[in-house]
């Protein structure tokens, strides 16, 4: 029996280049692709987990400062050990140092860029600029750093789009385009988007993924619905989806939890929020514990299509 | 498939009698349509037409009921395939798994700990639903004495997993009166299975690995007499399950095939892999999900999942508008203006709470939207917080007359107070900070 009547497929986005694709990645990652709801295909997966660092950990909570020490100091190092040890397929660097008052180290973003790429042998999605005033040079340095490099840089938003769109076309790299929970405006972004210049199958869909407990439920039904649309034909919105739940470690029960328990308690609301995306359509969810990674890696593992699976 | 009002309406008598209990016959075809009344009601209609309506007006999944008293779960009744389609209406029970190998102090502290567990979240208490014994010692008695040990720690709803239909005889025994879920009949002990089912008047699951067997085998239990029926795709992964349990769950709403009209029984147990099944079960359509004992955290985290799954997406959980004291507020404690959506009101008293600061909570009706969605929705106004003043007798609650509303609702403070001709001063954003606030600006 089928599951949706058409056979349109979610696009197909590129992250990453390899030497022979003009980068210096040992892979590359094509996300999307997709013609059914989420692990009901005969295909394998394409989903990838990735580990967010940051690069000012003052925004960043305890529970991961604690869990990563000394690496927290050193992002190159932190991503080299994502890859290597967590088992993240690729990581998110986010430029937290930007949210600092009177920011103006634009030659570090350039440093911190060059240090990471380094240190990474996988694709690298970029969160730039946390200030509408810095928009434009700290997306220009991050882009110009990676150029060739097909990295997926975020984040566009409706009032804020130019910048990263701009840094996206001049050296070649998809975006992130995030809306506030609603199918119309995601719509409206990536159609904003096109205009600028943005190829279709260089945007990738942030529909906002409010934590487990505080405004999940809305995200995951914004997800199914955009992942419902691109299968019925609708081609500005038939992007791949990335989910984070920037959240997911501010909320009461992990800020709350007893010392020895902070981490499971962490890892647990990360995975529920994170597997929960995942099956309503995500193709990239983002975590922050290192453990969260293992266990949404091993859960993927096991959800992969095995050649005997019996139709039933 | 399902019939819409109109077309059953042409096939009702068309008199408005009213003997059905409702005020017309279109009236009655409306709730018909909608899954929610019995054609049994309308005592004019002849057989034929019953059975036909029966079949396309009968709720599309059946509902089920495991287990008695307070702790019981009724499962199925749904009608759509995506919850922003209209909404989920049945949360899935989790029964925790108990092997009739382990030992009694083993069984008792897991069957404690489904008992007692809570956890608190916007207002309402989440728990663990029930346990699953299942017959791993390969005997009868064994079987039976499990059971016997989970009765006593309370009446939770049970799963009894046994293949021996021996087993299951055993263990009704001892429990049969208190409707546990008899899993499972398959193709080769469904006729026992589904006699004990029937001399109980248990719910029963069917089990088998593909759909034709499994139709059959609903077919075969409902002719023996067993209404209640759970069904079990037995699936070899997880994978499996979720592409199962969506075709099935699209077959039964489109009522493509009314043998797969029953609520959907996930034993996770098999699959050895828990959060992850937890989580699929909880979003995939499952009505009865058997799972390992849970940490803690898994615990929360997956209640709080189907809570969220589970919330009307219409109707966020709301709190009733009012003024709610806290920590003993007099007459000259502040005001502190917000929203009817729980989980804000439940964030704030908790800060609140644990600051000791008396206070009174003047929650206003904005639809269960949170504060920044309701100034951006327009639900937040100026003439919505006059209103409510007066329908609330404010003035009568505190002798000063100030207002603090919420930061993120600073764009409404020169309004609220022209509207109000109540003096308003403008509160910190974030809920953590409303302590300091108050000690630092609060004067009558
Ligand atoms: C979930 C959500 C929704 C849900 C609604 C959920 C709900 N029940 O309210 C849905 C999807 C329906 C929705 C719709 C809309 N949303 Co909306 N939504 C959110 C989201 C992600 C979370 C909101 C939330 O649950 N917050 C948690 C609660 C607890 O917060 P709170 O009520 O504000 O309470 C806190 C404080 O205000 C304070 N507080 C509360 N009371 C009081 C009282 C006093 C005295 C004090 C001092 C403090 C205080 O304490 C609390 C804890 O800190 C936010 C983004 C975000 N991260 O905030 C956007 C957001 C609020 N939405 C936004 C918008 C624009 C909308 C829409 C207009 C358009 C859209 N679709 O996005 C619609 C309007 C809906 C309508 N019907 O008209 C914007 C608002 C922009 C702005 N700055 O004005 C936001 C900020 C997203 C964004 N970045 O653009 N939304
Ligand atoms: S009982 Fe039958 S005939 Fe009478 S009002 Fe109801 S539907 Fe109409």
């Amino acid at each position: 029996m089928q599951l949706t009547e058409k056979e349109d497929a979610v696009l197909e986005v590129q992250l990453g280049a390899t030497r022979s694709e003009g980068g210096t990645r040992e892979v590359s990652y094509r996300i999307g692709g997709e013609t059914k709801l989420p692990f009901t295909e005969a295909e394998p997966d394409r989903l990838l987990v990735a580990l967010e660092i940051c690069d000012e950990t003052q925004f960043w909570p305890p529970v991961i400062r604690e869990y990563v020490g000394d690496l927290a100091d050193q992002p190159d190092e932190w991503a080299k050990t994502a890859e290597r040890t967590w088992g993240a397929d690729l990581v998110r660097l986010n430029f937290t140092s930007t949210k600092q008052r009177g920011f103006d180290d634009f030659p570090g973003i350039t440093k911190t860029m060059e240090q990471v790429l380094a240190a990474t042998s996988r694709p690298l999605i970029v969160e730039g600029s946390s200030e509408p005033e810095l928009d434009s040079e700290v997306f220009r340095r991050c882009g110009e750093a990676g150029e060739g490099e097909r990295l997926l840089l975020g984040t566009a938003e409706a009032d804020r789009y130019r910048s990263v769109a701009a840094a996206a076309l001049a050296y070649g790299h998809a975006v992130i385009a995030q809306s506030p929970i609603d199918i119309n405006l995601a719509k409206q972004l990536n159609i904003l988007l096109q205009e600028t210049g943005v190829a279709r199958d260089r945007i990738v869909i942030d529909p906002y993924t409010g934590a487990l407990g505080y405004g999940f439920e809305y995200s995951y039904s914004v997800m199914e619905r955009i992942r419902t649309a691109g299968l019925a034909g609708d081609a500005d919105l038939a992007m791949p989806m990335i989910s984070a739940a920037t959240d997911a470690l501010a909320v009461r029960e992990v800020r709350e939890a007893a010392a020895g328990d902070r981490d499971a308690m962490a890892v647990a609301w990360e995975f529920y929020t994170a597997f929960s995306a995942l099956a309503a359509g995500a193709s990239i969810v983002c975590v922050r514990h290192p453990m969260t990674v293992a266990r949404l890696k091993n859960a993927l593992a096991a959800m992969q299509p095995a050649s005997g699976q019996k139709e039933v | 498939m399902a019939m819409k009002a109109l077309e059953i309406y042409k096939l009702l008598p068309k008199t408005n009698c009213k003997k059905c209990g409702y005020p017309t016959c279109l009236a009655f075809a409306m709730k018909l349509a909608a899954g929610k009344a019995d054609v049994e009601l309308c005592p004019d209609l002849d057989p034929e037409t019953k059975t036909l309506l029966g079949g396309a007006t009968r709720p599309p999944i059946r509902l089920v009921k495991v287990g008695v008293g307070e702790r019981s779960v009724t499962v199925g009744e749904e009608f759509v395939l995506f919850r922003h389609e209209k909404t989920f209406y049945h949360p899935p029970g989790i029964m925790v798994h108990i092997s009739d190998t382990w030992p009694e102090e083993q069984v008792r502290t897991v069957a404690e700990d489904v008992r007692d567990s809570v956890v608190h979240r916007v207002g309402t208490d989440l728990m663990l639903d029930g346990i699953a014994i299942r017959n791993e010692s390969g005997s009868p008695t064994q079987f039976a004495e499990t059971v016997a040990l989970v009765e006593a720690c309370g009446d939770l709803p049970e799963v009894l997993i046994a293949a021996d239909p021996a087993a299951h005889e055993a263990a009704l025994a001892e429990c049969g009166n208190f409707l546990p879920l008899i899993h499972a009949a398959t193709d080769r002990n469904w006729r026992e299975c589904a006699a004990l089912a029937k001399r109980y008047g248990c719910p029963l699951a069917v089990r088998a690995g593909d759909v034709k067997t499994l139709t059959s085998l609903v077919r075969n239990c409902v002719g023996a007499g067993v209404p209640d029926l759970m069904l079990d795709i037995a699936p070899g992964s997880l994978r499996e399950f979720i592409a199962a349990a969506t075709r099935i769950r699209k077959a039964a709403i489109e009522r493509t095939d009314p043998d797969l009209g029953y609520p959907i029984v996930f034993d996770t147990v098999p699959l050895g892999i828990t959060d992850a099944a937890l989580a699929a079960g909880v979003l995939k359509y499952a009505g009865i999900i058997v799972t390992e004992p849970l940490s803690p955290a898994s615990m929360e985290a997956a209640l709080t999942l189907r809570q969220n799954i589970y919330t009307d997406p219409q109707k966020p959980i709301q709190m009733t508008p009012g003024i709610y004291p806290v920590n003993e507020p007099g007459r000259d404690a502040p005001v502190l203006l917000s929203v009817n959506f729980s989980l804000t009101y439940f964030t704030l008293l908790g800060y609140l709470e644990a600051s000791r600061i008396p206070c009174h909570l003047f929650v206003v009706d904005t639809e269960g939207l949170s504060v920044l969605t309701a100034v951006a929705g327009g639900k937040l106004t100026e003439s919505l917080v006059a209103a409510s003043i007066k329908q609330f007798s404010l003035n009568e609650k505190v002798d000063h007359r100030q207002l603090i509303i919420p930061g993120y609702a600073a764009p409404l403070s020169g309004k609220i107070e022209d509207e109000t001709g109540w003096k308003v001063l403008v509160g910190p954003r974030d809920a953590a900070e409303l302590a300091g606030y108050l000690e630092k600006e609060w004067r009558t």
